[in-house]
């Protein structure tokens, strides 16, 4: 019997050393993790602050969105993610500077849509514009995501965004708040994504709303559209006559 | 051998134990980051009191009336994270040249946008100017800088305090402006006869408007403020009545036979919806023009009251009908077609459409009858889907629900507190509020802007 003992004393020890050390280590890092993400944060959330200075507190979130989804947006989900991982790094200072001459960049992204569609977007030009413009082509100048469905959105104007952070959040929130997911078609599995754009003019009545792309499920391009057309107004303009605005849906959230 | 081992295996188990608190400790964290990225939908506001600018003895008592109104106007607004005032600098700005963005915006405060400015008394006149920062831009802070100059009385100190949170609010608020100078009118007794009241939002500033002496009940404001209908008891019977609010007094309206309740303005003006028993001598729903011209009959119904119009079409109008027994609340198209009955149980009584013409409001006793538990709550019901959620939920009779202009708050009446008094709440259930005390008052009705 002692014998016995003997021959096992070592490897039990030695695994149980090993899975304690194991298990040590997982517990620590939760509470590490714990510990930096909700203790001493005063509140802070992810995102909060109301400048959304172009690409701002909410990169990693629209990033999964973007590459993951690139079956559903097809040409757009393409030049928005392949760009967007350099470009980020160094956009606040660039942005200013590429922002001012927008019409030169057009070129280079109907190029890059030339590649890859098999066919045609139907309003090609002007959903080509804010997506070729550096930055905030990649980056949404925000997201919106909560525990029910995510989305993104960005203004033509750069200026506009890093300006009036203010506004590109009210506007966000409130079309967040009119999106009725209940309205889309509960069987819808795979994720999906519409892509609206609109003007919202001086008096912040959002006008031009339509279909940029189509998400393919008619009942979640609907709930889009109605989401935005369901606003009277976003509150005036701080600056122009007029700002286009592109927002996408994702429905269902992952 | 035997206890070691077992020695050994308590160790074990426990390491496991351990492990699995772990992983389960991991998996409840992330469900509180979904939670934290809803809740960023709000923008977090810091409101450090105004100082006061001068040595006028007037100047502290109004900066203090001034400071009190606007955290309540802010507060009240449902759309901000306040931000507590133990979190904030010491050093509070009054000026913009004082303020240091960063102490602002980094924790513990950790602002979003930031309020400040001044206020003081100079030869009679109260002087406020304010300020309001995006702290975290810090390219271009300034959102919204204001001047305000009025005569020095506590009332105008509130008032100019409504004027710049309402300025706030339509800044922030994505478009759907402030309520802060926005009126609530409610039938109250505190005069000795049931009388027709007025009382700024928060419930301060209550005015008796009309002075008649029997009974005036189911006040409706206009929509641009310039008249009061409501229904008022004559010798003969029950008549709508138009009370200016310019004028101060009862205005013409005509007169129908029979008895004439509930009247409902169209959010354009023009049109006035009202119950009468003109026609057979039961209660049916009746349209008129604004000016009591041109009545026409809607319904053909046994006992249909409290009309109301969808503010956002003027092409549908909810109403309460007993046709089938216990009154339940109806829709149709404002020219009558299309009736439909929105509920189908207990008892269903007080629509009040919201601005955005998505929710109906309502009074019900879910389940009505002697003996079954339950009161009568405050319900809201999404129209398209035909969801029903309760808002209510403390006791009490709660009735007659009327929608704020922002479609965030909702005014009504309860006697949870002993007797009938008018609460506001906003439409989320939070942030409920008792607004009389004095005499019993109810039936309130929220103005259009």
């Amino acid at each position: 019997m002692f014998y016995e003992r003997e021959q096992w004393k070592k490897p039990l020890l030695v695994s149980v050393g090993f899975h304690g050390a194991l298990a040590l280590g997982i517990f620590l890092s939760s509470l590490v993790m714990n510990w930096r993400s909700n203790a001493n944060d005063w509140g802070m959330k992810p995102g909060d602050a109301i400048t959304a200075q172009l690409v701002s507190a909410s990169i990693p979130i629209p990033h999964a969105e973007q590459s993951n989804n690139i079956v559903a947006t097809e040409n757009k989900g393409m030049t928005q993610t392949i760009p967007q991982p350099k470009t980020e790094t160094d956009d606040g200072i660039t942005i200013p500077g590429k922002v001012t001459p927008p019409k030169k960049t057009p070129k280079t992204v109907t190029e890059t849509r030339v590649q890859p569609p098999p066919r045609p977007i139907p309003t090609p030009t002007e959903t080509a514009v804010p997506y070729g413009e550096g930055g905030p082509v990649s980056g949404p100048y925000g997201s919106v995501t909560t525990s029910s469905y995510k989305g993104g959105f960005s203004f033509q104007d750069a200026d506009f965004g890093s300006l009036y952070g203010w506004y590109v959040d009210a506007v966000k929130r409130r079309v967040q708040q009119n999106w009725l997911t209940y309205e889309i078609d509960p069987r819808i599995k795979a994720p999906h994504r519409a892509f609206i754009e609109f003007d919202i003019q001086r008096d912040g009545s959002p006008a031009n709303v339509h279909l940029a792309q189509s998400s393919g499920v008619p009942s979640l391009d609907q709930s889009a559209i109605r989401a935005i057309q369901r606003i009277d107004s976003f509150g005036k303009l701080p600056k122009g006559n007029s700002v286009t605005v592109e927002f996408w849906f994702d429905y269902p959230p992952k | 051998m035997k206890k070691l081992g077992a020695g050994k295996m308590v160790f074990i188990v426990s390491w496991s134990v351990l492990l699995l608190c772990a992983s389960l400790v991991a998996a409840a964290q992330d469900r509180i980051k979904i939670e934290l990225n809803m809740g960023q939908e709000r923008p977090r506001i810091a409101v450090p009191d105004f100082k006061t600018s001068t040595g006028d003895p007037q100047s502290a008592p109004l900066n203090q009336v001034f400071n009190e109104t606007l955290w309540s106007d802010l507060d009240n607004a449902g759309i901000f994270d306040m931000v507590a005032k133990s979190f904030y600098p010491p050093l509070q700005p009054s000026q913009p040249g004082e303020l240091n963005a960063k102490a602002w915006s980094d924790p513990p405060p950790n602002a979003g946008v930031l309020t400040f400015g001044n206020l003081g008394v100079n030869s009679g006149k109260v002087e406020v100017q304010g300020w309001l920062y995006d702290v975290k831009n810090v390219g271009a802070p300034q959102i919204l800088g204001k001047q305000y100059r009025e005569d020095a009385t506590p009332d105008n100190a509130r008032l100019i305090a409504h004027r710049f949170a309402d300025e706030i609010i339509a800044r922030l608020g994505g478009g759907i402006n402030g309520i802060a100078e926005s009126r609530i009118y409610f039938v109250s007794t505190r005069s000795g006869a049931k009388e027709i009241w007025a009382m700024d939002y928060d419930g301060a500033n209550q005015q008796q408007m009309t002075k008649m002496g029997s009974v005036a009940l189911s006040p409706r404001i206009s929509p641009d403020g310039s008249r009061l209908a409501f229904s008022g008891l004559t010798k003969e019977s029950w008549q709508i009545m138009m009370f200016s609010t310019d004028l101060g007094r009862t205005v013409a309206f005509p007169r129908f036979s029979g008895d004439n309740f509930s009247p409902a303005w169209s959010s354009d003006g023009t049109k006035i919806a009202f119950s009468s028993s003109m026609h057979s001598g039961l209660s049916e729903i009746f349209i008129a023009d604004s000016s009591g011209a041109n009545a026409r009959r809607l319904s053909t119904g046994k006992g249909d009251v409290s009309p109301v119009f969808n503010p956002k079409t003027n092409g549908q109008i909810a109403w309460v009908s007993g046709r089938t027994g216990l009154p339940q609340i109806y829709v149709m198209d404002a020219d009558g077609s299309n009736v439909q009955k929105m509920t189908d149980q207990g008892y269903a009584v007080s629509p009040a459409w919201s601005p955005n013409g998505l929710l109906l409001a309502f009074s019900w006793v879910r389940n009505y009858g002697p003996g079954v538990l339950g009161g009568q709550d405050i319900y809201l019901m999404d129209i398209a889907s035909r969801q029903i959620v309760q808002l209510s939920h403390d006791g009490g009779r709660n009735d007659f629900p009327s929608w704020s202009p922002d479609g965030r708050h909702i005014v009504f009446q309860s006697n949870r507190s002993g007797t009938e008094q008018i609460w506001s709440v906003l439409a989320d259930g939070t942030h409920l509020q008792q607004l009389t005390r004095q005499g019993r008052n109810s039936q309130p009705n929220w103005s259009f802007k």
